[in-house]
C-alpha cells in the first residue's frame, strides 16, 4: 500500500476536483439565471439540490447520535465520518442564502394578500408561514444543527486526546435531547422549506419520511466512504466484513422503513380521496410522473430489498459500495420526485436541476473532505471500543 | 461507563445446575404458594364475570352496550386496540431483538410471548362479539359460497382478519417451538407419571441431539425472520381501521408509525407489570435483573416519545390546515365534553414518564412499577379518546351525541382482565416462565466474557 492511498492523502486529492465542479457548476447556474430569462427555475433547482444534500450531514448528525445512544460495533465504523458530515452545517446555513433570496419565486405564500385570505380560514397557517417566522425558524435550526456537530466532535476529539472516560457520557447525555431536536428541527424545517411550496397541502407523515431520506441517503454515503478507507489501520481493526454486514443490514431496515411509510402515507390518502389531500399524488401518481414513481417503488423497494437481503453481497465492501452508490443517485430521484412536480405537472428535467446537485455537492464534498481529515478514523479511547474490535472478528 | 451498563443480565453464582432448579423448581416441586391462589382465585372470577356478560350480550344483543349513533365503536374497539398493542412487545422482544442480538431480551422473552398470546387472544374476542351475530364470524373470511359473496377487500376490518389471526398463529408457532427444550427437561425431572405424560407429550420426543438444535435454531431465526414484518403489519393494519375512513382525528397519515410505536409503549408497560410481581414473588431477581427493567424503561421512554411526535402532529395539522372539523376536533377534545379523559391521557402517557429520563427513578422498580400502570392506563385512554371524541361528534350538530359504557361493556372488559390473568397464572403454575436452554448459554457466555 503506497503513502497515496492513505485515507487523508485520498481526501486531500479529492478536495480540488470537488471544489472546482462545485464551483464550476455554481458559476453556470448562476450565469443561467442572470443571462437566460428563467429565475424562477433557477429557485427551483436550488431547492431541490439544496433538500437533497441537506440529507447527508443531517442524516449523519442523526446516526452518530444514534450510535452514541444505543451502542453498536457498526457505529464505529462510521463515526468518524459522521462527525465530518456534522462539521459542514455552516456551509449549509451559507447555501440557504440563495433559498431566502428566492423565497417570493418559491412559496405561494409570500404573494401579497395570501395572507388576508387565508387569516379567514386558517389563521394559524397565516401567522405560521410569514416571512420573520420563517426566517425565525431557520435560524433556530441551523443554530440547533451547528451546535450539536459541534459539541459531538469536540468533545469526542477531546477523548482522544486525553482518554478521559467522563466524554463519553456526555456525549451520550447530549444525544438523547439531541435526537429529539434533531426529529423536530428535520421535521419542520422540511414542512417550511418544501411542504409549503403547496400551501394547502398538508401531511401528518411528511416528516417522518423526511427523517428516514436523511438516515437513509446519508448510510449510503457513509458505507461508500468507509469501504474505501475500511484497509487503513485504526479503521481496518473495526471494519470488518461482520460490520459491514450490520451496516448493510441497517441500509436493508431504512429501505423498509422508506417503503412502509411511503406507501401508508399513500394508502391513506388514496382510500380517503379528499380534494385537499389527493391533489399532491394526482400530481406525481398520474401522468407522467407515474412513471418516476414507478421507478422509485423498483429500486428504491424491490431491487434494494432484495440484493440487501443477501448476506455474501452485504459482507463485501466493495459490492456494498456501489450498491450504495446507486441508491444515493435512487435517493435524489426520490427527493426530485417529491419537490419538482409541485412546479411542473410533467416530469421536465432542466440543466439547471443538474447543475444545482453538482455546485451544491461538489462544495459540499469539498468540505467534508477537508472535515474529515487531520484526525484518526476511528476514536481512539471509547470505552466500548475494544468490545467492538473483538466481536467485529 | 454509566452504572446500569456495568449491571449484568443475569447474576454472578448462577451455574447450569442451578439456573435448572430454579426455573423448574417453580413448575415441578415448589408448593403451589398462597399467593398465586389468591391470585388465581381473582382472576378465575372475572372469567367467570366474563362468561356471564357474554352470555347476556348472546341473549339480548349489543344494545346491552352503551354503543348508539354516532357512536358505534365504544368499549369493544377500544379494548381490542389495547389489548393487540400491548401483544405487541412480546414479540419485540423475542423476535426483533432476537435479529438485533440483544442477550438481555432472553430472561424475558418467555413470559413477554406468554403475554402475546394471551392478550391477543382477548383482543380476538371484541371483534367477535362486537358482530352482533358472532356464529356468523366465517362471513369475515373469503370461501366459495352458493351466494357468491365475498368480504369487501377494500375495507381494512378484513384485513384485520388476515392480519390477527396469521399474528395469533405466528406467535404461538414461535411460543411453543422456543418452549420445547425446556418441556423436554421438565419432562425428564417430573417425578409422578401425569408430570411425565403431559410434559413428554408436549416435548415431541425432543432428545436434545445435535440435530435437533440444528433444527430448532433454524426454526427460530425463521420464526423470528416472519413475526418481525407482522408486528409492523398488525398495528398498521389497526391504524388503517381509523386512518382509512375521512373522520376527523382519525384520517392522518400519520398513524401507522404513531400506532406501532404506542402498542410497544404499551407493550412495555404490561411486560414490566408482569414482571416486577413476578420477579419478587418468585425470586427471580438473578434472572431478570435491574439491568433488564432499566432497558425496559429506556424503551418506554423512547417509544413513548414518538407517541408524543404524533399527538403533536396531529394538533399541528389541525391548526395548519385550516379545516374547520379538523380544528374542532382538537378543540372539542381540549375542552369538550371528555376533556378530563383527553388531559388525563396526556399526564399518563406524556407528563409522567418522563421521570424516566432519571437514573434513580430507573432504577427504582416500585416507581417503576407505578408508572408502568400509569403508561398501560394512558394507552387505553389514548383509544378512548381516538375512538370517542371523534365520533361522538358528527359533521352536523344535529347528529351530535355522547357515549357512555354500560354495566356490560365494563364486565366485559373487566372479564378479558380475567381472561388474561387466569391464562397468566396457569402459565406460571404449570410451564417455565423463563427459557431454561436460553439461561443456561447465557451462563456459559458470562463466564466466558469475565475470563
Amino acid at each position: 500500500m503506497s503513502v497515496s492511498d492513505l485515507p487523508d492523502v485520498q481526501l486531500e486529492q479529492a478536495q480540488k476536483p470537488a471544489l472546482i465542479v462545485g464551483v464550476g457548476a455554481a458559476v453556470l447556474l448562476v450565469a443561467m439565471a442572470f443571462v437566460g430569462a428563467d429565475r424562477d427555475q433557477f429557485f427551483r433547482s436550488y431547492l431541490f439540490g439544496y433538500v437533497f444534500w441537506l440529507a447527508f450531514p443531517l442524516g449523519s448528525l442523526a446516526l452518530l447520535m444514534l450510535h452514541h445512544l444505543t451502542g453498536g460495533g457498526w457505529g464505529f465504523v462510521i463515526r468518524r465520518l459522521c462527525e465530518a458530515g456534522a462539521r459542514t452545517f455552516a456551509l449549509m446555513a451559507v447555501l440557504f442564502l440563495p433559498l431566502a433570496v428566492g423565497i417570493s419565486r418559491l412559496y405561494p405564500w409570500t404573494r401579497a394578500g395570501w395572507a388576508a385570505e387565508a387569516a379567514k380560514h386558517a389563521p394559524f397557517k397565516a401567522t405560521y408561514l410569514s416571512q420573520p417566522f420563517f426566517f425565525t425558524r431557520a435560524v433556530i435550526y441551523f443554530v440547533v444543527w451547528i451546535g450539536l456537530g459541534y459539541l459531538l466532535s469536540k468533545w469526542s476529539m477531546e477523548e482522544d486526546q486525553t482518554g478521559d472516560p467522563g466524554m463519553h457520557n456526555r456525549m451520550e447525555a447530549l444525544s438523547a435531547p439531541g435526537l429529539i431536536l434533531y426529529g423536530l428541527t428535520a421535521t419542520f424545517a422540511v414542512i417550511d422549506w418544501v411542504m409549503s411550496v403547496d400551501p394547502d397541502w398538508m401531511s401528518t407523515m411528511y416528516g417522518l419520511i423526511f427523517v428516514v431520506v436523511h438516515v437513509f441517503t446519508a448510510m449510503a454515503f457513509l458505507i461508500f466512504m468507509a469501504s474505501r478507507f475500511a484497509d487503513h489501520e485504526p479503521l481496518a481493526k473495526v471494519a470488518t466484513p461482520s460490520r459491514f454486514h450490520d451496516l448493510g443490514t441497517l441500509l436493508f431496515a431504512f429501505t423498509m422503513l422508506w417503503a412502509y411509510l411511503a406507501f401508508s402515507q399513500f394508502l391513506i390518502i388514496w382510500a380517503g380521496n379528499l380534494k385537499a389531500e389527493i391533489t399532491w399524488y394526482v400530481h406525481r401518481g398520474l401522468g407522467e410522473w407515474s412513471w418516476v414513481a414507478g421507478l422509485l417503488l423498483l429500486f428504491h423497494f424491490f431491487v434494494p430489498f432484495f440484493i440487501l437481503l443477501n448476506r455474501p453481497i452485504k459482507r463485501r465492501k466493495q459490492l456494498m459500495a456501489k450498491v450504495a452508490l446507486v441508491l444515493i443517485v435512487v435517493s435524489a430521484l426520490d427527493v426530485f420526485w417529491i419537490v419538482t412536480p409541485s412546479f411542473f405537472p410533467a416530469p421536465t428535467i432542466h440543466l439547471t436541476d443538474v447543475l444545482a446537485v453538482a455546485a451544491i455537492g461538489g462544495l459540499w464534498l469539498w468540505a467534508f473532505a477537508k472535515q474529515a481529515q487531520g484526525r484518526p478514523l476511528v476514536p481512539l479511547h471509547d470505552p466500548r471500543m475494544e468490545e467492538a474490535v473483538e466481536h467485529g472478528a | 461507563m454509566s452504572a446500569e451498563h456495568s449491571a449484568p443480565i443475569i447474576e454472578p453464582g448462577q451455574t447450569f445446575a442451578t439456573v435448572t432448579d430454579r426455573i423448574s423448581a417453580i413448575v415441578l416441586t415448589q408448593k403451589t404458594g398462597r399467593g398465586w391462589w389468591l391470585g388465581f382465585g381473582i382472576a378465575f372470577s372475572l372469567l367467570m364475570l366474563f362468561n356471564l356478560a357474554i352470555t347476556w350480550l348472546f341473549a339480548w344483543g349489543v344494545g346491552i352496550w352503551g354503543i348508539n349513533v354516532p357512536v358505534g365503536w365504544g368499549f369493544a374497539i377500544i379494548n381490542f386496540v389495547w389489548w393487540v398493542g400491548i401483544g405487541h412487545a412480546g414479540t419485540l422482544i423475542s423476535a426483533i431483538l432476537l435479529l438485533l442480538r440483544q442477550k438481555w431480551r432472553t430472561s424475558i422473552n418467555r413470559f413477554a410471548e406468554a403475554m402475546t398470546i394471551f392478550a391477543v387472544a382477548c383482543a380476538g374476542t371484541f371483534p367477535l362479539l362486537h358482530m352482533g351475530r358472532p356464529w356468523l364470524f366465517y362471513w369475515l373470511t373469503p370461501y366459495p359460497n352458493t351466494m357468491f359473496t365475498w368480504p369487501q377487500f377494500r375495507s381494512p376490518l378484513v384485513w384485520d382478519v388476515f392480519a390477527v389471526s396469521t399474528y395469533a398463529t405466528v406467535s404461538l408457532l414461535f411460543w411453543f417451538v422456543g418452549m420445547i427444550p425446556d418441556l423436554a427437561t421438565l419432562r425428564d425431572r417430573a417425578r409422578n407419571l401425569i408430570g411425565q405424560k403431559f410434559y413428554g407429550f408436549l416435548a415431541m420426543g425432543w432428545r436434545g441431539s445435535a440435530v435437533h438444535w440444528h433444527r430448532y435454531e433454524t426454526a427460530s431465526l425463521l420464526l423470528a425472520g416472519l413475526a418481525t414484518p407482522l408486528v409492523l403489519s398488525v398495528h398498521t393494519v389497526v391504524s388503517f381501521d381509523f386512518a382509512i375512513g375521512i373522520i376527523p382525528g382519525w384520517h392522518t397519515t400519520i398513524f401507522p408509525p404513531y400506532f406501532v410505536a404506542g402498542a410497544i409503549y404499551s407493550g412495555f408497560a404490561m411486560v414490566m407489570t408482569l414482571s416486577i410481581p413476578l420477579r419478587k414473588y418468585y425470586k427471580l431477581e438473578d434472572f431478570v435483573t435491574m439491568r433488564h427493567l432499566d432497558n425496559m424503561a429506556k424503551v418506554m421512554l423512547a417509544t413513548g416519545l414518538i407517541v408524543a411526535y404524533g399527538y403533536m402532529m396531529e394538533t399541528f395539522s389541525a391548526f395548519y390546515s385550516g379545516d374547520l372539523y379538523e380544528r374542532f376536533m382538537v378543540l372539542n377534545r381540549w375542552t369538550g365534553p371528555y376533556w378530563p379523559f383527553y388531559w388525563s391521557l396526556i399526564a399518563c402517557n406524556i407528563v409522567i414518564p418522563q421521570v424516566l429520563w432519571s437514573r434513580k427513578a430507573r432504577s427504582n422498580v416500585s416507581l417503576l412499577f407505578v408508572i408502568s400502570l400509569v403508561v398501560n392506563t394512558g394507552m387505553w385512554l389514548e383509544r378512548f379518546i381516538i375512538v370517542v371524541t371523534s365520533l361522538h361528534r358528527d359533521f352536523l350538530p344535529s347528529a351530535w351525541g355522547m357515549y357512555w359504557p354500560t354495566r356490560w361493556d365494563i364486565f366485559t372488559y373487566v372479564g378479558t382482565l380475567g381472561l388474561f390473568f387466569t391464562l397468566f397464572f396457569l402459565f406460571i403454575r404449570f410451564l417455565p416462565v423463563i427459557a431454561i436452554s436460553e439461561m443456561r448459554g447465557l451462563v456459559k457466555e458470562e463466564a466466558g466474557g469475565s475470563k
